[in-house]
């Protein structure tokens, strides 16, 4: 219809910076919170510890195979009619809440082969040196593990940062939600939509150089 | 998490220090999408519009504070559910199917569906011509079921769009299409699309405030009910009309 409006443009950066702290705040802790659940999750299932392991598949198949909307909706809105106390959970709690158990399904299965992904006989080595289970862990498995997991996992924290859009269906005005209210003032949907594009675009290229500089330390040891 | 944390000891502290001064400020807790020009919208930063004023009216003439709680429309009435709003402020019609879950209020917003356009377009006058033209509706709007209940529903071609019926309008792709009557004057005033209203709305739709149906939810409806009558009644009602539609869309 007509030229992009650039001082528009201009103009939102400044009000989507004020919101930009709470996405950020939202992904950092759910991705806190996950890595903690998911490797608990992955040791029980490496180790196969019997009754835990039943229940950390059923866990993983269902935060697995449904949509993180229908988990926040549900956490949100569906539990409280249940367990009336739950009112009582914001939105931004309930937003970290559901990118803590959906994320972390998939994590333990990214930390899980990665462990098991260690050949053998580096813990048959370790082994033979005289090693106890805690140092080979601790110095043999899981250095060589963090390794090859951190791609993954970086992955998907790239993913939950972008997730935190869905967090407007629950109330919680953050990057997204401020945009698509602005862009239902203004008329302005495209320059509003292309300006929060690239406040994401932005916020993953920074962490994924963040991520290749941690790579090449994690792979100092490989350099030939 | 911080916010969470912080937001109710804030909130404890504000009312332990309003304590001492007066009663506890009772606060109305209304949804609304924010994202519903000329309605709810933002503008750099701050949230406006025909429903902000209305709501804030009320809650002046109630005596209490307003809380405003924006959030995607298809969370709203998961929020009333569950307790966490006390009404929706976002043009919400009243439904049979919704009057059978949640008490109302009296209307404050008379619509109608109207037939809109291209403009210089003389061979449709209204809902009548509609006979043998394609028309645009939007998906999930009440206005498809309007248009398919008139007796010549199966001579009219119904498209339904996900979005910009009115770009296509103008553009002569359909002969016409059906929105309310507010948003339609609404659009042709703020877009520099060349459309026209075609003759007169023809159904008539009533907007009001949804309430959960338990008894202290009932009661707090029949006082913003009584100060919707009061802020009709001295003229308020019709003054914010005038000032965002530049007529009075609050009566029949």
């Amino acid at each position: 219809m007509s030229v992009l409006d650039f001082d528009y443009m201009v103009g939102l950066v400044p009000i989507l910076l004020r919101y930009l702290p709470l996405t950020l705040a939202m992904a950092a802790a759910g991705m806190a919170l996950a890595l903690v659940l998911a490797c608990g999750l992955a040791v029980i299932r490496v180790l196969g510890i019997p009754g835990l392991n039943g229940v950390t598949l059923l866990f993983i198949s269902f935060f697995r195979g449904t949509p993180l909307l229908v988990q926040l909706f549900l956490f949100y809105y569906g539990l409280p009619q249940v367990l009336a106390f739950l009112t009582q959970i914001d939105g931004i709690t309930a937003t970290i809440m559901g990118l803590t158990l959906h994320f972390a399904a998939y994590m333990a299965e990214s930390i899980r082969a990665a462990i098991v992904g260690v050949d053998r006989s580096q813990t048959e080595a370790a082994l033979s040196i005289g090693m106890t289970n805690g140092q080979l862990m601790r110095r043999i498995v899981l250095p060589q593990a963090t390794r090859v997991a951190v791609p993954t996992l970086m992955n998907y924290f790239i993913d939950m940062i972008k997730a935190t859009s869905l967090a407007f269906t629950l109330g919680v005005t953050e990057l997204m939600g401020a945009t698509q209210k602005e862009a239902a003032g203004s008329f302005l949907y495209f320059e509003a939509f292309i300006t929060v594009a690239v406040f994401y675009w932005v916020i993953v290229e920074l962490l994924a150089w963040c991520q290749r500089r941690l790579e090449t330390r994690l792979n100092e040891a490989y350099r030939r | 998490m911080l916010r969470s944390l912080a937001l109710p000891l804030l909130s404890a502290g504000a009312i332990a220090i309003a304590g001492g001064a007066q009663a506890q400020e009772e606060t109305l807790k209304v949804g609304m999408s924010g994202g519903y020009f000329p309605f709810t919208f933002v503008e750099q930063d701050t949230l406006k519009g025909f429903e902000v004023d209305v709501m804030e009216a009320v809650a002046e003439e109630m005596d209490a504070e307003v809380a405003f709680v924006t959030a995607n429309f298809s969370g709203l009435f998961g929020m009333l559910e569950s307790g966490r709003i006390d009404t929706i402020a976002n043009q919400i019609t009243i439904t049979e199917e919704r009057q059978a879950k949640y008490v109302f209020t009296q209307p404050y917003v008379y619509d109608g569906a109207q037939v809109v356009v291209k403009e210089g377009n003389e061979a449709i006058g209204g809902v009548e011509d509609l006979r043998g033209k394609t028309v645009a509706v939007n998906l999930g709007s009440n206005y498809e079921q309007l248009l398919r209940e008139l007796p010549y529903a199966d001579e009219i071609d119904i498209r339904t769009y996900e979005s910009n019926i009115e770009q296509d309008t103008a553009l002569g792709r359909v002969d016409a299409f059906v929105m309310d009557r507010v948003s339609a004057s609404q659009v042709i005033q703020e877009k520099p699309l060349p459309l026209a209203l075609a003759g007169q709305p023809f159904s008539e739709i009533r907007n009001a405030l949804p309430f959960r149906d338990t008894e202290a939810d009932r009661a707090l409806r029949d006082r913003v009910d009584a100060a919707l009558t009061a802020l009709r009644e001295e003229g308020t009602l019709s003054e914010i009309s005038e000032r965002w539609f530049g007529n009075d869309i609050t009566r029949p």
